[in-house]
């Protein structure tokens, strides 16, 4: 009996595996249907700010590359952890998309929320802003030394636009302190958009915004800028002077700014992302990407895998460590395993 | 257009969301069209908002909030049509009013707003919230707790200078505040589903029957009357929607507030279902998209919400907003004046044609017209920003507004509490921060600066005009409460 039954079980067995088999033979081949469906695309900061401008520029040449459409929508709150929130509570299957801005590097320090980009895995970090130091043009103000040296003078009295904890301005703000050891009158907005018209009704004294922001105004002759935050000119203003060119005690800093990027949920097949990554990365090299990033005021990054990572743990280093040293943050860096970046 | 005045109409449904989902939509069109589309939308949804005000008491829109308090009386006595008419048409004034300015004075308004500081912002929207003592129709006391609840709710969330949460008792969900159009459509639309269901329950509900729909547009001598008023709103209209951090919703509550003060004798009592508590903010709102446009186009700011998607959008089309968009594409500044102009026709001709099928929602049975609002203000909520707590705060202060209506506690001033609160607070703290926390040079600055020190004057007005020696009793009460809420 025992004997007889145990070809039959085999035989089912074998059954079992060839269907095993089968089914992981034609995995690769539904994988290779990816995308079947429309995706979802989640901006987690809201309509007209840079992050979605960006997004919803670089998409449309995305979805023709994937063949299926991207359903783009603003999912704000929270300093962007409610959407980035929202994508980590979907499938791991490459059919929800985050586009992201640099804030989410600093949610455990801030003690804004538990997510974080270790969680996801980059598809591409399409560009990253330049911050740019401005004055209204009838400011006495017309160099960067000249800034520190009034704010050496009467510490704490210039009055600078601020966008808030983490925000470009604070950052800068903090680096000026960390290397120059220089305080300002910090005046808090919401924002770049109430910031700069204060700027231009002279309520605030300077203010340090990205290139995007305040080209057009220093193209009309509004606003002046006195430096760049970058180690090189951008060819936006050619003739405005990098900070890390004019003072190298500034480099260990740079470059820094604000970057903007498309993530799914860690543990999406290699397959998929990795058809994500090709869909991107033309659509960022594009050349009239390039033409609108320079509109923007960007430079363009374009950068995928294990490049992009190195890129946001550097940036999440230097910027949670400057943070921390001038007492913003809630937590420690250290308490979740920032280290201190390399002088 | 007819997409605008949708979009207006469903609560929850931004216009700032539709004019951005366009951006994609449009992406692929020719600039002037895909202006032309979001312009559209821009004018029919400011407008289209005051429709469900009316109807149903939920404001579609946060610039509709002023709209609803007397338009919904008036629909309740059955004159919807009416209503309807005098929005559309007031709208339509205020639309072309504000273009006007727009074309003979904009770069001059534009630097004239630049020049709003802080502190500037603090008076006008203390201006707003001054409104309460005159909405909180039978008892201050009342209206006046009802509006510090309001303030309260709006300052829950991250402190926008240190960034330390607030009255958020450590939950993360609470960091990022509760949405203000989450709590107008609960306390206006969910409360007033609960409140009439329970009168259903009770056997004591008013069914208003309204055989025919009646007069809709309204008579020249009609409009005549109200034109001093239509003109006075206009010009609050354009001057609050020009300044970069206000938008129509100030300025409708702004000209209901002068259209409360400067009426001597209304159609009927203000909050009742007067005629220029629709009048004045509908002329507003509308007469602040002009408004909205001019630091827009003049100096590449965007005036409100939806410019600032605007502006983006203008990027997104290869094109630089900014100071010189006028001077190096004057074509791009009178095609957007003629589309602009072209859409406030439409409005009028859509927004008139359409009444009769809305009207009749009055009529529906309110067993089952307030159910289906109950789900409109869910689905509506969710709409926002696709966020499920947004719902469940929403059903929240439906509940909060049923037991403030039973007790007889205005939900209006709520309403204002939390949308004028935390702009206060911001700016209020700018204005101090600016001058190093020192409260005389505060002062010291607004009698120095003679835009402050209209405002201040116009402001002190609002409590000295109150009636009767409770007066100065009212003053010391707000100005304690006031300081309350400055610490």
């Amino acid at each position: 009996m025992h004997g007889a039954r145990g070809p039959r079980w085999s035989g089912l067995s074998l059954a079992l595996i060839v269907t095993v088999v089968l089914i992981a033979g034609l995995a690769p081949v539904s994988a290779q249907v990816y995308p079947a469906r429309s995706l979802t695309g989640i901006i987690q900061w809201g309509a007209g700010g840079t992050t979605d401008r960006v997004s919803r520029r670089v998409t449309p040449a995305a979805e023709r590359a994937l063949g299926q459409r991207i359903v783009l929508s603003n999912m704000t709150g929270a300093t962007g952890a409610v959407g980035m929130q929202y994508v980590y509570d979907q499938p791991a299957d490459g059919y929800t998309l985050l586009y992201a801005a640099e804030n989410p590097t600093l949610y455990g320090v801030l003690g804004i929320s538990p997510r974080n980009f270790d969680e996801f895995e980059p598809v591409n970090l399409i560009a990253r802003s330049i911050p740019v130091v401005v004055v209204r043009s009838d400011s006495r103000i017309r160099y960067l030394t000249e800034l520190i040296h009034a704010a050496r003078q009467q510490p704490g009295q210039i009055k600078a636009g601020s966008t808030g904890i983490g925000g470009v301005p604070f950052v800068v703000g903090a680096m000026m302190s960390a290397v120059s050891g220089v305080r300002f009158n910090a005046i808090p907005f919401d924002g770049d958009g109430p910031a700069i018209p204060a700027l231009l009704g002279g309520h605030i004294d300077f203010h340090v915004s990205v290139l995007a922001a305040v080209a057009e105004h220093i193209r009309a002759g509004r606003l002046r800028a006195i430096a760049i935050v970058d180690n090189a000119p951008s060819d936006v203003v050619p003739t405005v002077p990098a900070l890390g060119q004019m003072m190298p005690e500034y480099r260990p800093y740079l470059p820094w700014g604000p970057f903007f990027g498309v993530w799914v949920k860690r543990g999406t097949p290699a397959p998929v992302v990795r058809r994500l990554v090709d869909a991107f990365r033309p659509a960022v090299a594009a050349p009239d990407f390039a033409e609108f990033a320079e509109l923007l005021g960007a430079t363009p990054m374009n950068l995928s895998g294990d490049e992009a990572v190195r890129w946001v743990k550097q940036w999440q280093s230097v910027t949670a460590w400057l943070l921390h040293d001038a007492k913003a943050t809630q937590k420690s860096p250290e308490e979740f395993g920032i280290p201190r970046p390399r002088r | 257009m007819v997409a605008g005045i949708v979009v207006g109409a469903v609560p929850g449904l931004s216009v700032t969301m539709a004019t951005a989902l366009l951006v994609s939509l449009t992406y692929a069109w020719d600039t002037e069209p895909a202006l032309a589309m979001m312009l559209g939308i821009y004018a029919g949804g400011v407008y289209g908002g005051s429709r469900s005000a009316v109807l149903i008491n939920i404001p579609g829109t946060p610039s509709a909030v002023a709209t609803g308090f007397d338009g919904y009386a008036i629909a309740q006595r059955g004159e919807a049509g009416m209503a309807i008419g005098v929005s559309t048409v007031q709208s339509f004034i205020g639309g072309v009013l504000g273009l006007v300015a727009l074309v003979i004075a904009g770069p001059r308004i534009s630097e004239f707003a630049l020049k709003f500081a802080p502190r500037d912002y603090f008076l006008l929207v203390a201006m707003g919230l001054s409104l309460v003592s005159r909405l909180g129709a039978r008892s201050m006391p009342r209206a006046l707790v009802a509006a510090a609840g309001g303030v309260l709710v709006g300052l829950i969330g991250m402190d926008p200078v240190t960034g330390e949460g607030r009255f958020t008792f450590g939950v993360p969900l609470l960091i990022g505040g509760v949405h203000f159009i989450a709590v107008l459509i609960g306390l206006f639309g969910l409360s007033e589903v609960f409140y009439q269901l329970g009168k259903i329950g009770r056997g004591r509900v008013a069914q208003i029957q309204v055989p025919e729909v009646g007069r809709i547009l309204p008579s020249w001598a009609f409009v005549l009357r109200f034109l001093p008023l239509s003109l006075r709103t206009s010009v609050i209209g354009v001057m609050v929607g020009a300044l970069p951090g206000t938008g129509g919703e100030i300025a409708a509550l702004l000209a209901y507030d002068h259209a409360k003060r400067t009426v001597r004798k209304p159609t009927r009592p203000f909050g009742q279902g007067a005629v220029e508590g629709i009048v004045a903010p509908e002329t507003a709102n509308n007469a602040a998209i002009g408004g909205a446009l001019i630091p827009m186009l003049t100096l590449g700011i965007p005036g409100d919400a939806v410019t600032a998607v605007l502006i983006g959008a203008l990027f997104i089309h290869g094109l630089r907003p900014g100071p010189l968009l006028m001077v190096e594409m004057p074509n791009l500044f009178w095609f957007i004046v003629g589309s602009y102009a072209l859409a406030n026709v439409f409005l009028l001709i859509f927004g008139l044609m359409a009444v009769r099928p809305f009207v009749k929602l009055v009529n529906v049975n309110k067993k089952i017209l307030m159910p289906m609002i109950g789900l409109i203000s869910v689905v509506g909520t969710y709409a926002i920003q696709n966020n499920v707590y947004d719902v469940f705060w929403m059903i929240g202060f439906g509940v909060l507004g049923y037991f403030m209506k039973l007790g007889d506690y205005p939900v209006g001033p709520m309403v204002l509490g939390v949308i004028l609160g935390p702009l206060a607070d911001i700016n209020f703290r700018r204005a101090v921060i600016s001058v190093h926390g020192s409260l005389p040079a505060f002062v010291a600055e607004i009698v120095r600066n003679p835009i402050s020190l209209v405002l201040a004057l116009l402001l002190l007005s609002a409590f000295v005009r109150l009636p009767g020696g409770e007066t100065m009793n009212r003053l010391r009460r707000m100005l304690r409460l006031g300081k309350r809420e400055e610490t």
